[in-house]
């Protein structure tokens, strides 16, 4: 990377109140390491033990679902065994919100799939989503004909705010999918 | 049959079982790389300790935090002592959750509620502010 491309990535990421962001392949060893790192950043960040325990357990979920989704982006060059995750996480403070992206390179299939799940649990009070959660617990793990993995349902419950989502495309089968969770301090 | 004593790691809780005392104890974090792979011998171990003729546990519940697949593992546990509970058994469950904590919280509530023959008891740790 040339030293202007490489001062523009820390200047963007030194712009908005940063807490913490990962980029790369993800595996649960990474997950592991970034997110007691993610912990200890996050006590200088909030004095609210609820905070810190929602924004944590919406990123350990988003990173969980990369490294089971996330496969089928990018590959490292001259790769023998399996396939790898590639993928993006960022943590950062919004006012009296803590919000938490990620990304990951997934088929414009399951981007599909993911939408209808975000959107299925948007459209739910808590009182719902605390059922669904419920009736998902016995169900097999992949159920996922319609409704949401119980990560996501997680995430939804955990999250102050409807999660939002976008995709950018990048070539005819695959998109780059984002999705944003928040955690108000006081909630 | 032996007892259990796994100490705590950054990802997985502090399993005690101690079948002299008929005592379970869960406790620290739970997101293991493998949930079933951690969870299932501890099923294993408490079948065994029922086969063997036992019919008395005491499980105390203290998880800081533990993600959606420990949540399946933990609601299979407390199926398999419902199962048990039905058959005669005498089991005191006992939840710690965080006062601030309202997802656990209402999780404990809800396994519970859906318990037919196992009491819950879910339990407050108060925390100063």
């Amino acid at each position: 990377m040339e030293f202007d491309r490489f001062h523009q990535f820390g200047t963007l990421l030194l712009h908005d109140a940063f807490v913490l962001s990962y980029s790369g392949y993800v595996t649960e060893d990474i997950l592991e390491a970034v997110g007691s790192t993610l912990r200890a950043r996050l006590a200088d960040h909030t004095a609210s033990p609820r905070q810190i325990r929602n924004v944590f357990s919406i990123f350990v979920e988003l990173m969980q679902n990369v490294i089971r989704y996330g496969t089928e982006g990018p590959q490292p060059p001259g790769l023998l065994g399996n396939r790898e995750s590639f993928g993006l996480v960022m943590v950062c403070q919004n006012g009296t919100c803590m919000d938490i992206l990620s990304g990951n390179y997934i088929s414009k299939k399951s981007a599909g799939k993911m939408r209808r799940r975000v959107e299925f649990l948007n459209d739910k009070t808590p009182a719902e989503l605390r059922k669904i959660y419920q009736s998902r617990l016995r169900q097999p793990p992949e159920f996922d004909s319609k409704g949401a993995s119980i990560g996501l349902i997680e995430i939804a419950r955990r999250s102050s705010m409807p999660l939002q989502y976008e995709t950018r495309d990048v070539d005819e089968g695959l998109c780059f999918f984002m999705v944003k969770a928040s955690v108000e301090r006081s909630s | 049959m032996t007892d259990i004593h796994h100490p705590a790691t950054s990802r997985t809780p502090a399993v005690t079982l101690n079948k002299e005392t008929a005592h379970l104890l869960i406790e620290g974090e739970s997101y293991p790389e493998d949930v079933t792979g951690f969870y299932a011998p501890i099923f294993q171990s408490l079948e065994a300790f029922f086969s063997a003729g036992n019919q008395r546990m005491n499980i105390d519940i203290k998880l800081i935090y533990f993600n959606s697949s420990s949540a399946r593992a933990l609601t299979e546990l407390l199926d398999i002592m419902d199962s048990h509970a039905a058959k005669g058994a005498s089991i005191t469950i006992r939840w710690f959750c965080d006062h601030d904590d309202d997802v656990t919280r209402e999780f404990a509530e809800d396994v519970a509620m859906e318990m037919e023959n196992l009491t819950i008891a879910v339990i407050d740790l108060n925390h100063d502010g």
